[in-house]
């Protein structure tokens, strides 16, 4: 039993190895799509851009001053800051704004209601009247042409949500804002862009993004029950029969954690979130009656499922160790060997692989030096994600609610 | 030996051999040689402008010397602060030593130009050209990059290699190569022949029959982006004369009819047709290849992931809602006319009527 158990983990790891070898190739050899770039003249429709606020006194400044200075005509853009119940100088911050851009600014301040960037948005769009909307959360930094090259994919009317890239602004701070840097490399630039020319699911990460309203209308709206926003949307479209988009030029500046501390508490909110949206959708999104392509669908589970590897990556260290105890040995002779080189060869180095390609696309020389480093991120990232797992899991008997844990910003210049 | 020390220089060898493959990486640590944020493109954004307004700061500080030469009608050279040399041109008739009988002559200044100019045929200028007047090329010259204030015209199998950019009108005689960025702040004409890849101007006319009129589609006006979408799983055929009013997505090939109107926007996954006289007033998208037919108008962007091939009469925008055709390949035929951007990023070209 346990060696099936094994033999079933080993075979769902090589699948995503396989995974990340075609998602890389395509990247380096294939096509790229980037259908909606080129729209740099139109009659751009009116938009609102939320800014997704939750005491972000270190940095709302930066990005409603970057939003004022976009090149988006002025009388058809309207920025809503979503100050959700802050108890910093935010409101403060973003009330001086107001008064600075009359017109251009519509605050919303929220005093009370449930936690999490989901409830607030849901709220918010009391303000909205315009079928595309924006969201950023704070600490992002737009350039001047972001929401025009934001805009531009609602012009097909498949298209239900927008993804940009995002570009770690800290990176040079530590060890982890450097890692986390290659990570979002290899995220953004390989694995979203070549799933967006692979026509197959990219993800809608909840901030450089888009949606539409009316689609958002047609899938019952913000989902506030969940801690993963985003993944929820990106899977609530695609079942309706909308289109998410990814646009690899479209980048923006953000800030990344800058203590293990952070990264552990942000990365096991996304691990939950996406285990929950795997447990409501997974097995709809597979056998349901709608609209996704056959490859959609592959492609959608696997994605809902990455976040699942690392507690069945456990267990299969702790079976392997087991099954070594108890003499029995999953494989022998030349099998184990040829197994063995092969995953040394490739399988082990698959998402390295991905990394360094994606540094190499964006034309960076030393940073790619760092990669072996990365084993440390893997392993704490292992490790949070399982407990997370866990967590969860164990939740319907220790009566753990889920709750919404804000990351922490590091900046200080003014 | 003595097995302490053995087990030391054990441990010592594991551990270099373990930090030998870590040492880019320590090294990176320490130095933070590559630690800056990815260079994200914030100022320019895009603008096809970019280059030329660069240019025009470059030259700041010839444009008075310039004028001096322009009221003088003299001739000036000198040395641009980076090493490059110039040349100022204060009369019309000073541009007869670029031309030499009977050979290619190659330009290496860069030229400055106070009044209007006629350039020699077969003159290769590897340096930017800047006119203060009107701007008339040479038939096969060779640009670099172009800047005029007013009207530049550049004649029969002229090359651009990286931009040109007009305040006035900007007009191609047949049969020239416009690589990199075309852009007017008034009009661009092509003739047929031209090949392209990215032209922006109030008004593009491809063809010497496109319109002409500046009032044209003054009743187009603004509308918000319809929501909602009707989704057809197979092929659908719009038939002639039928007015649709929602937006369309049809994940096969879409066919439209002679003289049908579609109030809202059209997405195919495969190839899209649309007949003669075919009114959209929203935009075009094809995953595929698209062909649009004589004398359609589309208000909103046009763009296909493969091929688009316009005939002649079709407009697309108007001077109140400019907007943009894009695709890898562009197949456009005299007579139609563009409001707005054509951005072809690996060809386009203007064909004659069929």
């Amino acid at each position: 039993m346990m060696l099936y158990a094994l033999y079933a983990i080993v075979i769902l790891i090589s699948v995503y190895t396989a995974r990340h070898y075609l998602f890389t190739l395509n990247r380096l050899f294939g096509f790229q799509r980037h259908p909606y770039i080129d729209i740099d003249t139109a009659a751009w429709p009116p938009v609102t851009v939320l800014v997704a606020a939750h005491n972000e006194e270190k940095v709302v400044a930066h990005i409603l001053t970057a939003l004022m200075g976009v090149n988006y005509p002025k009388d058809r853009m309207l920025v809503v800051p979503v100050n959700d119940r802050s108890t910093d100088r935010t409101r403060e911050i973003i009330d001086r704004f107001c008064e600075d851009h009359p017109g251009r600014i519509h605050p919303f301040h929220r005093t009370g209601g449930k936690g999490g960037k989901a409830a607030a948005l849901k709220d918010a769009m009391e303000l909205v009247k315009t079928e595309v909307i924006l969201i950023f959360d704070a600490d992002y930094i737009p350039g001047s042409g972001l929401i025009k090259q934001l805009v531009a994919p609602f012009f097909d009317p498949e298209v239900g949500g927008v993804m940009g890239r995002v570009v770690p602004l800290n990176v040079g701070t530590n060890l982890l804002t450097r890692l986390l840097d290659l990570e979002r490399s290899g995220g953004y630039q390989v694995d979203q862009q070549a799933r967006m020319n692979l026509r197959l699911v990219p993800q809608h990460g909840g901030t450089v993004a888009g949606v539409r309203l009316s689609a958002l209308h047609e899938i019952g709206g913000w989902n506030d029950n969940t801690l993963t926003e985003d993944t929820d949307l990106t899977f609530r479209l695609l079942l309706a029969g909308w289109k998410m988009v990814y646009q690899n030029r479209s980048e923006c500046y953000e800030e990344v954690p800058e203590t293990w501390q952070v990264r552990i508490k942000q990365i096991m909110r996304w691990a939950k979130g996406h285990n929950q949206v795997l447990v409501t959708f997974g097995l709809e999104l597979l056998f349901g009656k709608h609209r996704a392509t056959l490859r959609e669908r592959i492609d959608g589970f696997w994605l809902l499922g990455v976040y699942a590897m690392a507690p069945l990556t456990m267990m299969a260290w702790f079976l392997a160790l087991a099954l070594f105890y108890e003499g029995v040995a999953p494989f022998q002779g030349v099998i184990a060997l040829l197994a063995f080189t092969a995953y040394s060869a490739t399988g082990n180095f698959a998402a390295f692989f991905e990394i360094a390609a994606a540094a190499r696309l964006d034309n960076t020389r030393q940073r790619v030096c760092l990669l072996p480093f990365l084993v440390l991120g893997f392993v704490v990232s292992v490790f949070s994600v399982s407990r997370a797992c866990v967590d969860q899991l164990m939740a319907p008997i220790t009566g753990a609610q889920f709750h919404w844990d804000k990351t922490e910003r590091f900046r200080t210049t003014p | 030996m003595n097995p302490a020390f053995a087990a030391v220089l054990l441990v010592l060898l594991a551990g270099i051999l373990f930090t030998l493959p870590l040492l880019p990486a320590l090294t990176e640590l320490r130095l933070k040689r590559d630690a800056q944020p990815l260079e994200v493109i914030r100022q320019h954004a895009g603008e096809i402008r970019h280059f030329s307004y660069g240019f025009r700061t470059y030259i700041t500080n010839l444009l008075e010397p310039l004028r001096q030469c322009t009221s003088l009608g003299t001739t000036a050279r000198g040395t641009m602060p980076d090493g490059d040399q110039y040349l100022l041109l204060g009369r019309a008739d000073n541009t007869r030593f670029l031309s030499t009988e009977g050979t290619t002559l190659t330009c290496q200044l860069v030229v400055a130009a106070g009044v209007d100019v006629v350039l020699p045929d077969g003159v290769t200028f590897a340096k930017e050209v800047y006119a203060a007047g009107e701007f008339t090329g040479g038939e096969e010259n060779v640009f670099r990059a172009l800047l005029g204030e007013k009207e530049i015209h550049v004649r029969r199998g002229t090359t651009v290699i990286r931009w040109a950019h007009a305040v006035g009108a900007f007009r191609a005689e047949r049969d020239c190569d416009l690589y990199g960025r075309i852009s007017s702040d008034h009009e661009i004409q092509l003739d047929s022949g031209c090949a392209f890849q990215r032209l922006n101007a109030p008004r593009i006319m491809l063809g010497r029959s496109g319109t002409q009129e500046t009032n044209v589609d003054t009743e187009t006006v603004l509308t918000p982006l319809p929501g909602g979408r009707r989704v057809v799983d197979k092929d659908l055929e719009i038939q002639p004369g039928e007015i649709v009013s929602e937006n369309i997505v049809t994940r096969g090939k879409l066919h439209i009819g002679a003289g049908a109107r579609v109030q809202g926007s059209v997405k195919s996954h495969e190839h899209m047709v649309l007949e003669a006289g075919v009114h959209v007033d929203g935009s075009l998208i094809s995953a595929s290849t698209m062909r649009i037919g004589r004398d359609c108008r589309v208000t909103g962007p046009v763009i296909a992931e493969r091929e688009i091939a316009i005939e002649t009469g079709t407009r697309c925008g108007s001077v109140l809602v400019p907007t943009t055709v894009s695709a890898p390949m562009i197949e456009i035929a005299d007579g139609v006319t563009v409001f707005g951007t054509i951005w072809a990023r690996t060809e386009g070209q203007v064909v004659p009527q069929r």
